[in-house]
């Protein structure tokens, strides 16, 4: 399903401030896997996760998400592809503050053409799914870090994506919140999708579900479980 | 979607406002015209040339009577001096016959 | 199929323009202010070039004025004979009219000199008068409805002007002329010729000016140019510039519309550019917040395109609404200042209305058009930057 191929990731290139958030990576994700990459801060986990969900291109090396080379792929087609493929949970949950929780749900959904009623469906089984009923009127800056992420993931999950990427989805959670996320991505995973969770909590690299665990250090794999 | 009812009210309520006020400008010129053709026996009666728009210069009050020099015959010098006719352009007086004709004899 | 895609996100830019209230609001009013100042001259003065148009029809087809030294002058009543000689012209008239300034009211009065015998011809038949038939000729005269005011005039009531030599001469009112020609004839005196002549002592055997009468409309730029060769040092006035000089009267030249427009395009680069200068950071964020979401270019693009449309075009109505109820029911309040500058006879503005649609059009076009286009621009180029790196706001 993801393939990386010697994916080098080089932030302010050619300046003093140059940084190899990721380095060198191989690495390969079969359909339906659950998948952790652990690592201390700064060691690129969320770099590499934006590369596998083409919010942006390697510096070199080649990144193959459902058979496509994304990193040579034009502008409009890496939307495309977001669109169909991808639901990403930002580690700093990047809602929209100032509209409701409901409408930032429906935000996905917009571009890809359903009527309302469906729109609507698919906005209130998210909201059931990740337990936020009763709060999506409320503004998405009005709610409790932990409320915000489970937004975050409720967003992430309503086009129904077939990889789901996750960065710290479980920062802002009580174990018991942290538990409900795990055995949802469980019920996803048997659905079929696939799933790479960053994270350093024990409690997500230590789950039964998880198929393996790739440790990351400056930017290069450590290690694998 | 109450939204986008909302803006399409907006917008109902403007271009009804809109449509009465081009109902407006058709009616009533349909209603000025009598007045319109009124005035224009009236001109024709008293052989007047101007609309009365401004009284404080002649030169504004009938500027088709004017020339571009009106307002600085009283005093070569001056500037224009009242505020209409900084607000109205002098006449153009381009088609005026002023060729010279010097007759063959 | 795609008609979904479009409502949808029609209405959430809706919702997005509501969340920034103040500024929008802001932007709003001050747009409309715009439309509503430009829509204000435009109205205006397409009222009065119609107006002018319209009334102006009966004029006389040519005015013959002597200059002298460069200046206005007396032109001798007899020249009138040699413009009558000429081929096409159907009469002359030797018109005694002048300008009288009324020191205690501080206001210019015009005053019209007629020769009795045409006036009797049709003194029943004039119209906006009252009564219907008011003589006039020995003291008795026709005033506007302007002069009638600020003297304090009635019918049957009397008043002085002050002679050319300094004597005071007695008038009494005879009739007055109706509001509804205001337009005409608000500081208006009509008076008999004689009276005239008294009043400015004008020499027996000199008018001010000669009103010629043509029989074929065609013909009156060649008989103007054959009263010039007749009668060198004089200048020839023809109906068509009575008109025209309207046109250019209010033209864009003429400073009213010229500081209109430029006030407006000023305010109006200014809004443009701030617009075009660049997003917020909030807002950059959010485009790549979008992007990142599976937003299109072009569903972000249409998005701030419905945006600065519903603004624009809000407040373009209600701009063009506003100033249609400004000039033709509140009497061009804000704009007829600028015309009437020190006028003291207030002359009246209530003009008939009238709408030219190339015109409005124009105002449509050089308000909505380039400022929904300077709010796409900023909006392209962060959306063509991967989400990644708008979304940390490099
Ligand atoms: N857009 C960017 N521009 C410049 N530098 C970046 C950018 N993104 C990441 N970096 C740098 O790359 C390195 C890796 O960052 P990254 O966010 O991938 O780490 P991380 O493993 O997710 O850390 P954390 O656990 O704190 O979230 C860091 O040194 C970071 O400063
Ligand atoms: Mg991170």
């Amino acid at each position: 399903m993801i393939e990386l191929k010697d994916v080098t990731k080089v932030y302010y290139k050619g300046t003093p401030k140059e940084v190899k958030a990721v380095d060198g990576i191989s690495l390969e994700i079969a359909k339906g896997e659950m998948v952790v990459l652990k690592g201390p801060s700064g060691s690129g986990k969320t770099t590499l996760l934006t590369l596998i969900g083409c919010l942006s291109r390697p510096t070199r090396g080649r990144v193959l998400v459902a058979g496509k080379d994304t990193s040579r792929l034009q502008e409009p087609f890496l939307t495309f592809h977001r669109r169909m493929h991808v639901g990403f949970v930002f580690q700093q949950y990047h809602l929209i503050p100032d509209i409701s929780v409901y409408e930032n749900i429906l935000l996905p959904l917009y571009p890809l053409d359903m009527t309302s009623q469906e729109m609507e469906e698919r906005v209130e089984d998210a909201l059931r799914k990740l337990r936020i009923k009763g709060k999506e009127a409320y503004r998405a800056k009005d709610l409790s870090g932990g409320e915000q992420q489970r937004v975050a993931i409720a967003r992430a999950l309503v086009t129904d994506p077939e990889i789901i990427l996750a960065d710290e989805p479980t920062a802002n959670l009580d174990t018991h919140l942290s538990r409900d996320f795990l055995k949802i991505m469980d019920g996803l995973k048997e659905e079929g999708k696939t799933i790479v969770i960053a994270s350093h909590d024990p409690l997500v690299y230590e789950h039964k579900g998880v198929d393996r665990v790739i440790e990351m250090r400056d930017g290069r794999l450590v290690g694998c479980s | 979607m109450g939204r986008l009812k909302h803006l399409l009210a907006v917008y109902g309520i403007l271009s009804l406002l809109l449509a009465g006020m081009v109902l407006h400008a058709i009616l009533s010129t349909h209603a000025a015209k009598s007045v319109l053709e009124e005035r224009e026996r009236l001109v024709s009666m008293l052989g007047l040339t101007d609309l009365c728009l401004t009284t404080e210069a002649r030169y504004t009050r009938h500027p088709s009577q004017a020339d571009y020099f009106t307002p600085f015959q009283d005093n070569p010098m001056s500037l224009e001096l009242f505020p209409s006719g900084g607000a109205m352009a002098p006449p153009s007086f381009k088609e005026i016959p002023r060729k010279m004709v010097v007759k063959d004899e | 199929m795609s008609k979904e895609r479009h409502k949808h996100i029609l209405s959430f830019s809706i919702t997005s323009l509501l969340r920034r209230k103040g500024k929008n609001l802001s932007i709003f009013l001050i747009y409309t202010l715009m439309v509503f100042l430009l829509g204000s001259v435009v109205f205006f003065v397409s009222a009065i070039k119609r107006e002018a148009a319209t009334t102006l029809k009966g004029a006389p087809d040519i005015v013959v004025q002597q200059i002298r030294a460069g200046r206005h002058d007396l032109i001798p009543t007899e020249y009138m004979e040699k413009v009558r000689t000429i081929r096409g012209v159907t009469k002359v008239i030797p018109r005694v009219w002048g300008y009288y300034f009324d020191g205690p009211t501080q206001s210019n009065y015009t005053i019209i000199g007629m020769d009795g015998e045409s006036y009797e011809a049709f003194r029943d038949r004039i119209p906006f008068l009252s009564p219907e038939e008011a003589p006039i000729g020995n003291g008795k005269v026709l005033i506007g409805k302007g002069i009638a005011r600020s003297r304090g005039l009635k019918r049957g009531g009397h008043f002085y002007l002050l002679r050319s030599d300094g004597g005071l001469k007695t008038f009494e009112v005879s009739g007055i002329f109706s509001g509804r020609s205001s337009l005409l004839t608000h500081d208006l005196i009509v008076m008999s010729e004689k009276d005239v002549r008294e009043l400015f002592l004008i020499p027996a055997r000199y008018s001010i000016d000669l009103a010629v009468y043509v029989r074929n409309k065609e013909e009156i730029e060649t008989i103007a140019r054959k009263i010039g060769e007749v009668l060198p040092g004089t200048r020839a006035v023809i109906k068509e510039q009575i008109t025209k000089s309207y046109e250019t009267v209010f033209g864009w030249r003429s400073g009213l519309v010229f500081t209109a427009l430029l006030g407006t395009v000023l305010a109006f680069a200014i809004l443009s550019w701030d617009k075009a200068t660049g997003l917020s950071a909030d807002e950059r964020k959010e485009i790549g917040i979008l992007k990142a979401l599976g937003w299109r270019i072009e569903d972000i693009l249409e998005m701030k395109f419905w945006e600065g449309l519903t603004i624009s075009l809000t407040a373009f109505l209600a701009g063009i609404i506003l100033a249609y109820i400004h000039i033709f029911f509140f009497g061009s309040y804000l704009v007829a200042p600028a015309i009437k500058g020190w006028s003291v006879l207030y002359p009246p503005f209530n003009l008939n209305p009238y709408m030219d649609a190339g015109e409005v059009f124009m105002v449509f076009f050089i308000t909505v058009v380039p400022y929904t286009v300077a709010t796409l621009i900023p909006v392209w180029r962060s959306s063509t930057i991967d989400p990644d790196e708008v979304i940390r706001g490099i």
